[in-house]
């Protein structure tokens, strides 16, 4: 058997119908919900998707070089190729953009179920809107999605990155500290988080604070808890902005979906504001996450607030699946129409009008006994046979 | 995961030395099961009526149970937990099976300066950890990876230097050996999935909590 490189698959037609038919259903979601749709090139500049995101994300892009020895790259996420095309080709049109994608990005990973190296990204960005109803909108559209694809089982858990922004400015720690705490976060890990707080100059008040702050996760009285430590406009404005938001999505009937955690940062360093994940069980990384990133277009010469979210469809696929929901989603075999010799016209009639209507039809390629048809549409699934003779 | 899976705590512990105490640990906060044992023959032991399950898989493996989500939480060495580099939440310090990560040479052929031994071999049976080390050193070297007995390496001039853990130094003592650079300090931590962290956020925080003051009370 040939080898394909690493971290690529192949979909087979169960799988591929199911992806399509999730694509499908989400595309009409978007469309619905006034997105439009863009595309946008695999291959971008590498100077271009690492504006605004100079972390460590480079190390995972696959990169090459063009005809004039300018570095390539393709694309790891579509958001900021979005940013890119409302700078600059967007440029005289005027605010806020709705804009979707379903498409396929790169990166360089260690491959997994659900997550290879190339794989493939649902979602959409809403930009002009700096206000908690553009990000409500974001999270119901997020959980609709996953209502629609047909999953039961999920979590939506939203944070608030200015809240810990201004939590470490309030208490005037110094930008090593700050780096330090934000990493431990992001990592989550704790024992790391315990050593530079208990280092910090801190009260002994805020150091608790801080060290309880991944365990802020809850109802929405974690934001009641949280307030008491909010002392700086930036913090409390943040949590603020979530109670707003929260509100906004009981009037979209799917804040049950949502739980509160302020230790919520992504790893992406261009969000600015709210942030959320959502998470099912068996799955071991999230499906979907996104967030407000305020400064990102203002890296491309456009400054415009914006907030949006991608899912992984492989992801969600596996979800379904874990949950029983996938194979609902499979193309249904309905209609094998074969023929006696010298009956082609008829079954070819026959056959578009079946097609016409929808149903998924074969027809047979030769004439065939009827002993032979009912074998045939026996081994290939299909549920009816219509026979012309 | 199933629905079943959803219901269940699986908490992943290594065999070896780590698994007495951290079971110790686990039964005082009321989390154990009958026939808890690393020389069981069943890998799986459940208590059905706390909705526990253990599972006793050998060290290096507890990271990946856990990064997968096949077990919620777990317990691993920092040392371990490092070479792994896996994308698991690191939720608590146990302060068991203390030791430390350092650089140890002959006695007899020490170099003076640490910069003497670049380019030179290291045998170790953590190699992303030794590179992480001698790479913020700027020093290049030639990796050897062992599975045991890395103290043989200098005196049987496989390499010039080892990096391994250490707990007392009787081992170096014994085969002529000396510690040269410390590198990082090593217990053992408990571990968690970071989907299963918020899927199960009452469960996971609760437990934590009753092992952090288990752990506080100790010191």
């Amino acid at each position: 058997m040939l080898e394909i490189p690493y971290g690529m698959r192949d979909f087979l037609p169960h799988d591929a119908a199911i992806k399509r038919n999730i694509e499908n259903v989400l595309a009409d979601l978007f469309k619905v919900w006034g997105y439009d749709e863009v595309i946008t090139p695999t291959v971008e500049y590498l100077d271009t998707l690492t504006i605004g995101n100079k972390n460590s994300m480079q190390r995972h892009m696959f990169k090459f070089f063009d005809k004039n020895n300018r570095t390539l790259a393709l694309r790891n996420e579509m958001t900021t190729s979005i940013a890119r095309l409302v700078s600059s080709r967007l440029q005289n049109e005027d605010v806020p953009f709705k804009l979707s994608y379903i498409c396929k990005v790169y990166r360089y990973e260690k491959a997994q179920t659900g997550r290879q190296c190339e794989f493939y990204q649902a979602g959409v960005e809403l930009m002009g809107n700096g206000e908690p109803t553009g990000d409500a909108e974001i999270v119901a559209l997020a959980i609709k999605s996953m209502l629609k694809a047909g999953l039961g089982n999920f979590q939506v858990c939203m944070g608030q990155v200015a809240f810990i922004n201004g939590l470490m400015q309030q208490w005037n720690l110094s930008a090593e500290e700050q780096k330090c705490i934000r990493t431990a976060l992001e990592k989550h890990d704790l024992v790391k988080l315990e050593k530079a707080v208990s280092e910090a100059a801190l009260t002994d008040d805020a150091k608790a604070f801080l060290r309880s702050l991944p365990m802020l996760h809850g109802d929405k009285t974690v934001l009641a808890r949280a307030k008491a430590f909010a002392v700086n406009e930036q913090s409390r404005q943040a949590l603020q902005n979530l109670q707003k938001i929260y509100e906004a999505l009981q009037l979209y009937g799917v804040a049950e979906y949502v739980v509160f955690d302020l230790g919520v940062i992504r790893d992406f360093s261009y969000y600015t504001g709210m942030v959320f994940e959502i998470y099912a069980p068996g799955l071991g990384s999230p499906l979907c996450g996104g967030g407000r990133y305020d400064n990102l277009l203002a890296d491309f010469g456009r400054k415009c607030p914006a907030t949006g979210f991608a899912l992984g469809l492989e992801r969600l696929m596996l979800a379904l699946k874990n949950q029983g929901k996938a194979e609902c989603l499979t193309n249904n075999k309905e209609n094998y129409v074969a023929y006696a010799a010298g009956h082609l016209a008829e079954a070819v009639e026959k056959a578009m009008v079946l097609r016409a209507a929808g149903e998924i039809t074969e027809l047979a390629g030769t004439a065939q006994k009827l002993a032979e048809a009912e074998a045939y549409c026996q081994k290939k699934g299909y549920v009816n046979l219509v026979y012309i003779q | 995961m199933s629905a079943e899976n959803m219901e269940y705590l699986t908490i992943a512990l290594p065999k070896g030395k780590v698994f007495g105490k951290a079971a110790e640990l686990f039964k005082k906060i009321g989390y154990t099961a009958e026939g808890l044992s690393d020389k069981s023959r069943k890998l799986i032991i459940t208590n059905e009526s706390k909705k526990i399950r253990f599972i006793i898989t050998k060290t290096a493996d507890v990271p990946v149970y856990v990064e997968y989500g096949a077990a919620d939480i777990g317990v691993i060495g920092k040392d371990v937990l490092m070479e792994s580099a896996k994308d698991v939440y690191e939720l608590l310090d146990l302060q068991i099976a203390k030791c430390h990560l350092m650089m140890a040479v002959a006695k007899k052929a020490k170099r003076k300066h640490l910069a003497d031994y670049a380019n030179t071999r290291v045998a170790t049976k953590f190699p992303h950890i030794a590179a992480a080390f001698f790479n913020s050193k700027g020093m290049q070297m030639e990796y050897i990876k062992l599975h045991g007995s890395i103290e043989l390496g200098p005196i049987v001039g496989l390499s010039e230097s080892i990096v391994d853990i250490v707990e007392t130094g009787t081992t170096l003592r014994e085969n002529d050996l000396v510690e040269y650079a410390f590198i990082a300090d090593a217990t053992a931590r408990l571990i968690a999935n970071r989907v299963s962290f918020k899927m199960k956020f009452a469960r996971i925080s609760k437990l934590t909590e009753a092992l952090r003051q288990v752990v506080n009370s100790a010191d």
